[in-house]
């Protein structure tokens, strides 16, 4: 009854408005008043305000269960019921449990050692052993006189150590090859001093270098043997230094190393 | 009347539901006539009227007319009953004095 009237009613007031809009919000506002009417006509005294005589009946109008047990209770009480459980859980410890069975736990397997290939201890030669000769102690007895409060002197034997040398072996046998110019390396005749060639000089200078294992120079190359002038001395340091980066480092067992070697200059005269 | 006027709260929207019935108590009003004079929004207006309806502050009826012929449902018109009237009146009343009466 209640709601055929409100329909009505409100079917009424909606013809009444004219824009979407409000129509819109009347909808909107007569659903609300659905809800609060609903909740207000369930309630026993508004039943009791009926029974004596209002003019609303509402016997017939059953709408949604507006009862303590409403859809929004029971997700509430769920809610919080969660949380509890959530709560317990930690408190007692059952959350770590689950965890555990639900993760894996990490398994550490064992590998097998590696193996490292060492080179065999080096042969003890008896013959390198020294044997270290016992030394006679021949040093003088000191004995110490005091008649005032005579006391008793311990000898002292002074014990001798002689240090150890440890055992060397020897070092094994390396072959080594020398270095010297490479490939590439400057010719000499582009250092030629142009007045050794005009006074038609010439000579063979020996130099020395030192080279890294690249062989790029490590030190200022040095003259070992003048050729009798100055002129052509400078130009071969002038060529030795030019040709850095060019030498072929001297090999111990194949492996380039650094080194130094002295190697000669000739500086020729081309008719 | 005593009964039924203490489930009736009085608040600002109930009173500008009476207001907008006290500016002439005797006009039938229905319930878009009364949001255009209170300004309330319908979810709020209805369940008013019929609150002070079941409190016998108002009383209702259809309007006589057929909704075949004017094409439109019709209309409820909402009146102040005589003890309406006098509540409402006592109500505004109190206001002046500094006290709502409940």
């Amino acid at each position: 009854m209640l709601a055929e009237r409100l329909e009505e009613e409100w079917l009424a007031d909606f013809e009444e408005r004219k824009s979407t809009l409000a129509r819109l919000r009347f909808g909107v506002g007569c659903a609300w008043a659905t809800r609060v009417i609903a909740h207000e006509y369930l309630e026993p005294k508004v039943a009791a305000a009926s029974a004596n005589g209002a003019a609303v009946a509402t016997s017939n109008y059953r709408g949604p269960d507006y009862s303590f047990v409403s859809r929004r209770m029971v997700a509430v009480l769920g809610i919080i019921g969660l949380h509890a459980l959530i709560i317990y859980g930690f408190a007692t410890g059952l959350m770590h449990n689950v965890f555990v069975k639900i993760v894996a736990p990490i398994m550490v397997v064992p590998t097998t050692p590696r193996v490292i290939d060492r080179p065999p201890p080096l042969p003890t030669d008896p013959a390198m052993q020294r044997q270290i000769p016992l030394i006679d102690s021949d040093l003088p007895r000191f004995e110490v006189e005091n008649d005032a409060a005579p006391q008793a002197v311990a000898d002292v034997q002074p014990t001798l150590t002689q240090p150890v040398d440890p055992v060397v072996p020897p070092p094994p046998a390396v072959h080594r090859v020398g270095g010297g110019p490479g490939k590439g390396f400057p010719n000499s005749s582009d250092f030629y001093p142009p007045a050794e060639i005009r006074a038609r000089v010439e000579g063979t200078t020996g130099v020395n270098v030192c080279t890294d294992e690249h062989g790029r120079l490590t030190a200022a190359p040095t003259i070992v043997k003048s050729s009798g002038s100055a002129g052509l001395d400078q130009g071969a340091l002038r060529l030795a230094k030019a040709g850095s980066g060019r030498y072929r480092a001297s090999l111990e067992d194949g492996r380039p190393v650094s080194s130094c070697y002295s190697f000669q200059v000739t500086f020729n005269l081309r008719d | 009347m005593g009964k039924q006027d203490r489930s009736v709260r009085m608040s600002l929207q109930t009173l500008r539901t009476l207001e907008a019935f006290l500016e002439n108590p005797t006009d039938e009003l229905s319930g878009s006539d009364v949001q255009k004079r209170s300004g309330l929004a319908s979810g709020t207006l209805y369940p008013i009227l019929l609150r002070l309806e079941s409190a016998g502050w108002f009383v209702s009826r259809w309007e006589a007319v057929d909704p075949a012929s004017v094409g439109r449902p019709r209309r409820r018109l909402y009146r102040l009953t005589p003890s309406g009237l006098a509540r409402a009146s006592e109500v505004f009343a109190s206001f002046g004095r500094g006290v709502l009466a409940t």
